[in-house]
């Protein structure tokens, strides 16, 4: 019992310690690994619109957007995180730092576009999905123009 | 009054202009706002692939103003311009820049947009032939480029509304009907029914290759005996 609670309290500091450090590097990976997986998902749904509709492929890949979009991901631009490498070198803009509430917006628009999208997967309806998913896809474009360099 | 009638645009010049007017519209429009207008974008996009391909063949055997020799605008006729000596009809030593730099500004966002990506769920339709990297550059460009393009089309707006209030000369009349009064001058000839069969050819063949048709099919999906894993 003693071991259990020991182990728990060392885990529990140890997490701790890791959500008070994230490394700038590892913010971005996480972050860049969380977007190129809401892009496998955005690309799978969209198959699924202009091809043979599969309800529970939508589903699925609706949930991991909607998962990572209420993930808390606005933790990863931690300070000094506006320059660096992860995978790649970011992309984003210096103002995503600075443009607090309009940053806020978008991505409150984001997070209900995602929620939008993976209540009308779970009924199935195509052409909804199909709306939801333009919405979603336009909330994504709005950060896109506004806090990622072009190449 | 001595003028007479001549013919200035011909048929396929006045369809080619007006349909690349309301396409480029859309094009910004549907760029700008994204989501699923940009399926959209792509396929707008493709057909504007078959209108410059169009003109710049009616630009080398379509009738007489719409000749590219007929208006290039070399310097000496842009000083000639300048000085008030040009005599011409059609575009004009300096509408003629405007109109190359049309036509060269909208290749860039032809050749750019065809490679490009969105980051979200849309490529460009020969996106496969450049890979990632080259496709996240030619998007770079595209997204400068169309800022250019938007310049070009007010200066193009601002010119006719000058030449409308000051010159006196209405520049729409003309790309509607066709004809313009005239003091003197001869109307267009050539560009007959081969020279069309031919540019429309030549613009079909363009959107053929632009659409990436013709590119291997994705690999077929497994044989049902690898069942996809249920994880």
């Amino acid at each position: 019992m003693k071991t259990k609670l020991l182990l728990a309290l060392l885990v529990g500091s140890l997490a701790a310690t890791a959500h008070a450090q994230v490394k700038v590097e590892d913010a971005i990976k996480w972050r860049q690994s969380a977007y190129a997986t809401m892009g496998w998902s955005m690309g799978r749904i969209k198959a699924n619109i202009d091809g043979t509709y599969n309800k529970d492929e939508v589903i699925k890949s609706a949930n991991v957007i909607q998962a990572i979009a209420n993930s808390g991901m606005g933790a990863l631009y931690v300070p000094g995180s506006d320059k660096g490498k992860g995978w790649v070198d970011t992309r984003v803009k210096p103002e995503l730092f600075t443009d607090g509430p309009k940053v806020g917006k978008i991505a409150t628009e984001f997070n209900q576009a995602a929620n939008e999208l993976a209540k009308v997967a779970a009924t199935g309806d195509a052409a909804a999905v199909k709306a939801a998913f333009g919405k979603l896809g336009a909330s994504c474009k709005s950060c896109h123009d506004d806090y990622r360099t072009k190449q | 009054m001595n003028s007479k009638r001549i013919l200035l645009w011909d048929l396929p010049t006045r369809l080619f202009h007006w349909l690349l007017a309301l396409a480029v519209v859309a094009l910004v429009v549907t760029g700008k706002v994204g989501g699923n207008l940009i399926d959209w974008h792509g396929k707008v996009g493709l057909a504007v692939v078959g209108l410059i391909v169009f003109r710049v063949v009616w630009g080398l055997v379509g009738s007489t103003y719409a000749r590219f020799c007929q208006f290039f605008p070399t310097p000496a006729r842009i000083s000639a311009y300048l000085k008030g000596e040009w005599r011409g009809h059609g575009h004009n030593p300096l509408g003629a820049l405007s109109v190359f730099g049309l036509l060269a500004v909208l290749t860039v966002q032809l050749l750019t947009g065809l490679v490009a990506n969105d980051d979200i769920a849309f490529v460009g339709p020969l996106y496969e032939l450049v890979g990632r990297d080259l496709s996240n550059l030619a998007t770079g460009w595209h997204k400068l480029s169309v800022n250019m393009l938007i310049v070009l089309v007010i200066l193009h707006l601002a010119a006719i509304m000058f030449y409308a209030h000051v010159k006196k000369d209405n520049l729409v009349k003309p790309m509607v009907r066709g004809w313009k009064e005239v003091p003197s001058g001869e109307s267009a000839q050539g560009g007959g029914m081969l020279s069309l069969v031919l540019a429309i050819v030549f613009a079909l063949v363009a959107v053929y290759a632009a659409s990436g048709r013709w590119l291997p099919e994705p690999p077929p999906p497994p044989p049902a005996a690898v069942q996809t894993p249920a994880w």
